[in-house]
């Protein structure tokens, strides 16, 4: 299915209210990834005010979850859309719950950081966990991309990162062991670190979660909890048709 | 050409009329031979028509008179066409390969902000991807907010500077140039060397003024010392009060560089603290009517009780200013009037004074750093010259502007313009101390 494939309507309204919706999910999740980049950077930059003002702007991504929650609930009593329409709607609900999660992580880290700040800083400056905080950052945009473009190619590339994301957790987390051995007084600082490299995995996870829902929009198939390789197999075939 | 066609048709009926005359029926032949006529322009037509639907694979047919006319007519048009076309096709190419070359980024916007084109540029700074790209709005690519807020406004007299979605270092100029029929130009330039080297700037300024504090405290202190030594001659009592006076001076402008260099790197809009303007200004006005030699009349005009939403100090800091600038360029006779007031459109403060004014040429410049109306004077005075831009700065962080209004001779006037979302209205300010 294309994007054109939205403006097939008879119906103008309908497909002004799909445009709609579909804008302001991307919309928020521009605002996510603002939230996500000010938080990464207060950390790094030990920058506690940053850190606090993406704590409190959470409340906003909250608004939107709920503001396009509602439009959707909208859409589905109004127009009953069937077959590709409600795939789109299916996915977008979806989608912003992963997204609003993404933007409490993103809380997460942005109070730990603020907190962080006061404290001294290692030498390495958190050299780890900006890298791991860049592909995280750049997965949620892919995503995002992947979302906006309806690209389940792109899609499935960035589901795939997911496992180098998860690999760089474990090499942080045992990093964070061997320091804590080394010298306890580093403890209560491994200790935070940790809760951020894990909120910053489970971000890479709700951005892969964005992903198959992108799929699921483009090809009409749940991919959930089946190995991406099948996956891969599956879309190739879907492209080859579609070619043809 | 159809003087020759109709005289062939006459002469075919005239040949038919007379072998009608010589062998009956005469209407028989003239049929036959109209009929002949008719066949044979079909036949033509029928060559003609197939020369036209196989117009590339088959030569014209060679047929005189009306039709080769008409082939012939045929073929000049389309090769005028051919050639226009042609010349089209090249202004079309020489077109993309310039702004292909283009060192910034080119994008046409329908009018529904979608993307019609871009060029390579465009594609390698925002990372877009022809031709998917192709058709989709804009603002869903590049998501960042203050991005959609500056594309749905409707200022775009001023590039915006953002971040670029694919790598975060760089910093891009995005503006929008509408152009006719509602479309629009999105420019796309790479800013990241000129925003360095503004950040390269204000840090050695704030860096330099803050290395510059600690030997200067210990001069003056060491001055304030000699200054109360009765074992010093006293001779040197004078030099000794000039140079106190002017260490006190390089204190001032290094206060001010500091707190300028402050304001310029806070980024975005000024924090919503609520601040009781009325309050700050009476206290304001009691702290002048306290100074030596000020003019006779220090007044305060407060017209409205709503206070604002900003930064306290930053405001505070914005009104001294002006307020010192006042005072000091009017004579001890004049008089200088603080007014306070708001309507629909937002909040005012002015300071108005009788005093000395300013050159209308020099009005424009009075917000530069280290810009003076005339060098000999405000040194005399013992200013910064960074008062006017610390306002200027104070004043955008909050959404306002400074406006300035003089006359030689007469007095100046300067304004203080808030925006309406800034207003601590009265009622709000009664709820919350309720």
């Amino acid at each position: 299915m294309e994007t054109a494939d939205l403006t097939h309507h008879i119906s103008r309204r309908f497909n002004e209210d799909l445009e709609k919706v579909r804008n302001q999910v991307l919309q928020m999740g521009g605002f996510v990834e603002q939230q996500l980049h000010k938080a990464i950077t207060a950390l790094v930059e030990g920058d506690s005010r940053l850190g606090e003002s993406v704590a409190t702007d959470d409340y906003k991504v909250n608004g939107m979850e709920l503001s396009i929650d509602e439009e959707c609930s909208r859409i589905l009593a109004i127009r009953a859309p069937a077959a590709g329409d409600l795939r789109v709607i299916v996915a977008i609900i979806k989608t912003i719950t992963d997204l609003e999660r993404i933007g409490d992580e993103g809380e997460k880290i942005g109070y730990i950081a603020s907190r962080l700040a006061t404290m001294e800083r290692p030498a390495d400056k958190y050299r780890e966990v900006k890298h791991l905080g860049r592909q995280v950052a750049q997965m949620v945009h892919d995503a995002l991309d992947a979302f906006a473009r309806m690209d389940s190619q792109a899609a499935l590339k960035t589901a795939q990162e997911d496992k180098m994301v998860d690999e760089e957790y474990e090499s942080i987390q045992r990093q964070c062991i061997t320091f804590m051995m080394e010298d306890p007084r580093t403890i209560r600082r491994a200790l935070e670190i940790m809760w951020i490299v894990r909120a910053l995995e489970r971000i890479g996870d709700h951005a892969k979660n964005i992903c198959e829902y992108v799929i699921y929009m483009v090809h009409g198939k749940d991919i959930r909890h089946s190995s991406l390789e099948d996956v891969a197999k599956q879309i190739d075939a879907a492209h080859a048709l579609m070619r043809r | 050409m159809w003087t020759f066609a109709l005289a062939r048709l006459a002469g075919i009926l005239l040949l038919g009329l007379c072998a009608g005359l010589l062998i009956e029926p005469i209407w028989l032949w003239i049929l036959g031979a109209a009929c002949l006529y008719l066949a044979w322009q079909l036949l033509n037509l029928y060559r003609v028509d197939r020369w036209l639907r196989l117009r590339s694979q088959i030569d014209p047919p060679g047929i005189g008179g009306i039709w080769g006319d008409i082939i012939a007519q045929v073929i000049r048009l389309h090769r005028r066409k051919q050639y226009h076309k042609q010349r089209l096709v090249q202004l079309y190419r020489e077109l993309r390969r310039s702004t292909a070359a283009l060192p910034d980024g080119v994008i046409i916007l329908s009018t529904q902000r979608e993307i019609v084109w871009f060029n390579r540029q465009a594609a390698r700074l925002l990372g877009l991807r022809r031709p998917v790209d192709v058709g989709l709005r804009i603002d869903n690519l590049i998501r960042a907010p203050e991005f959609a807020r500056y594309l749905h406004g409707d200022d775009y007299s001023m590039p915006l500077v953002i971040r670029p979605p694919v790598q975060i270092d760089m910093f891009l100029a995005l503006q929008m140039v509408p152009y006719g029929g509602g479309q629009s130009l999105l420019l796309v330039r790479d800013v990241t060397r000129q925003m360095r080297l503004e950040a390269m700037r204000k840090d050695f300024v704030a860096n330099a003024s803050h290395e510059l504090r600690t030997p200067l405290t210990v001069i003056s202190g060491y001055l304030d010392t000699l200054a109360d030594d009765p074992s010093i001659d006293p001779a040197w009592g004078g030099p000794i009060k000039d140079m106190r006076a002017q260490a006190q001076r390089m204190n001032a402008i290094i206060a001010d560089l500091l707190e300028l260099s402050r304001l310029e790197s806070a980024d975005g809009e000024a924090a919503r603290e609520p601040i009781d303007v009325p309050h700050m200004l009476e206290r304001l006005h009691r702290d002048a009517l306290i100074s030596a030699d000020r003019p006779r009349h220090v007044l305060l005009d407060l017209e409205s009780s709503d206070g604002l939403y900003g930064t306290a100090h930053e405001i505070e800091s914005a009104f001294t200013n002006l307020l010192v600038n006042a005072l000091k360029y009017t004579q001890p006779e004049g008089t200088v009037r603080m007014r306070w007031w708001t309507d629909e459109e937002g909040a005012y403060f002015s300071v108005i004074d009788s005093g000395i004014g300013i050159p209308a040429e020099h009005i424009p410049r009075l917000t530069e750093r280290f810009y003076r109306v005339d060098a000999g004077r405000s040194r005399g005075q013992g200013g910064s010259g960074l008062g006017l831009a610390i306002v200027k700065h104070a004043l955008q962080r909050h959404g306002g502007w400074l406006d300035v209004q003089s006359t030689e001779g007469k007095g100046s006037t300067f304004t203080c313009h808030f925006p309406q979302q800034r207003i601590w209205k009265l009622q709000l300010r009664n709820a919350a101390s309720a």
